[in-house]
């Protein structure tokens, strides 16, 4: 009268559902996701194996600890972000009109950082007391002080690259703490002002199609 | 059931309890399943902080396309299981595997769709800001208790005759709108691509 077939499917499901679930909770944090592709820029884009799932357990070889930054420049013209992972940062600095720039680069185990970006771009901050980031950041032939305060999520860094019926997308937002956004889109190279994107899901509308901005580690 | 036809007169009302539970029992037990699996995967969706990432599958893009793929390889599975319930049921003209076919296609189906919950539930999460999310999230979470409904009511017989092909009808409807929501979506936004 039992026919055991159905539940041994049900059993089935369920265990590839924890397989994968397990397989993401260890191998995760590192891959693309949905409907977003990496950006296409970094060659310093390090090697998986050197990045560990889990932060306790591996040997860290710096005493940074992970965290993201965002503020503004002291001119108020500008936003500045900053993410640092296992001694690495990511920085994108913005005016949220035309002027941006992705900055990359280590951070030294006293706190300072020398990041540099495309067109000779040049980002120096230090890090205070894992609180804030502050420094100066050279651009175009403009130079701004800034301060960026540890940014908690939703604030931070988010980016979103997507090719959309033959047109690229670039796009970069900072997510400041009092929840303004500074962001710009590139389209084909060409920069304009960002629309918003959800902090909460990085969900942004462009030319009628979705995408996903997604938080930016180095 | 046997009956006693000394007792025929008397026993007709002590007997409906006892017959009672169990049949009651069939329906309450798969839908009180379904019931816990959807709530639960949608509480997961809900209260876990989406990862936003997952590992991706060589030779793919993203991991929207795979999930776009598998979950196209299961929309395939389950228009067989629509075609192949038909032919059980004597609705269209089909092999003697008509069932087999049937079963299989059903596992096959189910199988390739729980990687693709997974990744949603693990790396996105239960989602309402639009109406095409809100309904994928929403559906999502129904087709798999709908599914576990459908699989433990199998297990019971004599159910009446409509049952099985409305909780059938419902996962396989379920099951398509998902598919419209996601998989047809990232087709048409990002192309046919892998």
């Amino acid at each position: 009268m039992k026919r055991s077939g159905p539940l041994l499917t049900l059993l089935a499901g369920l265990l590839v559902g924890l397989f994968m679930l397990s397989l993401n909770a260890t191998t995760g944090e590192k891959k693309t996701s949905a409907s977003v592709e990496e950006s296409p820029s970094p060659k310093a884009s390090p090697p998986p194996t050197t990045r560990s799932p889990s932060p306790s357990p591996s040997p860290s070889k710096s005493p940074i600890p992970n965290a993201d930054y965002a503020g503004r420049t002291d001119d108020d013209s500008s936003a500045v972000a900053v993410s640092l992972r296992d001694g690495r940062a990511i920085a994108y600095f913005c005016d949220g009109r035309d002027k941006e720039s992705w900055l990359k680069g280590d951070v030294e185990d006293d706190g300072s950082m020398k990041l540099t970006g495309k067109g000779g771009a040049e980002l120096n901050g230090t890090l205070k007391q894992g609180k804030r980031i502050s420094g100066t950041v050279d651009i175009g032939g403009g130079h701004y002080t800034f301060t960026a305060d540890k940014a908690i999520k939703p604030s931070g860094l988010y980016r979103a690259t997507a090719t959309v019926r033959s047109a690229k997308f670039d796009g970069g937002w900072i997510v400041l703490k009092d929840g303004t956004q500074v962001g710009i889109l590139t389209k084909n190279g060409k920069p304009s002002p960002a629309p918003e994107i959800d902090p909460a899901t990085g969900a942004v509308t462009v030319d009628g199609e979705q995408l996903t901005a997604r938080p930016v580690t180095p | 059931m046997t009956v006693d036809p000394n007792a025929a007169t008397q026993g007709f009302p002590s007997p409906p309890p006892d017959h009672h539970r169990p049949s009651a029992a069939r329906y309450l037990v798969p839908a009180l399943v379904a019931a816990a699996v959807a709530v639960a995967l949608g509480v997961y969706g809900k209260v876990h902080d989406p990862a936003g990432t997952a590992f991706n599958l060589a030779g793919f893009s993203s991991t929207g396309a795979v999930k776009s793929w598998l979950a196209t390889v299961a929309i395939f599975f389950a228009l067989v299981q629509f075609t192949s319930a038909l032919m059980m049921y004597g609705k269209l003209p089909g092999p003697s595997w008509s069932s087999t076919l049937h079963r299989w296609s059903g596992r096959a189906a189910f199988l390739v769709a729980v990687p693709v919950a997974v990744h949603c539930l693990y790396a996105l999460g239960y989602q309402t800001y639009e109406t095409r999310v809100f309904w994928h999230s929403l559906l999502g979470c129904f087709f798999f208790g709908a599914f576990s409904a459908k699989m433990l009511l199998l297990r019971s017989e004599r159910l009446p005759h409509w049952l099985l092909p409305i909780v059938g009808g419902l996962v396989f409807a379920a099951l398509t709108i998902i598919w419209l929501t996601s998989a047809l979506w990232f087709f048409r936004t990002f192309g046919v691509t892998t």
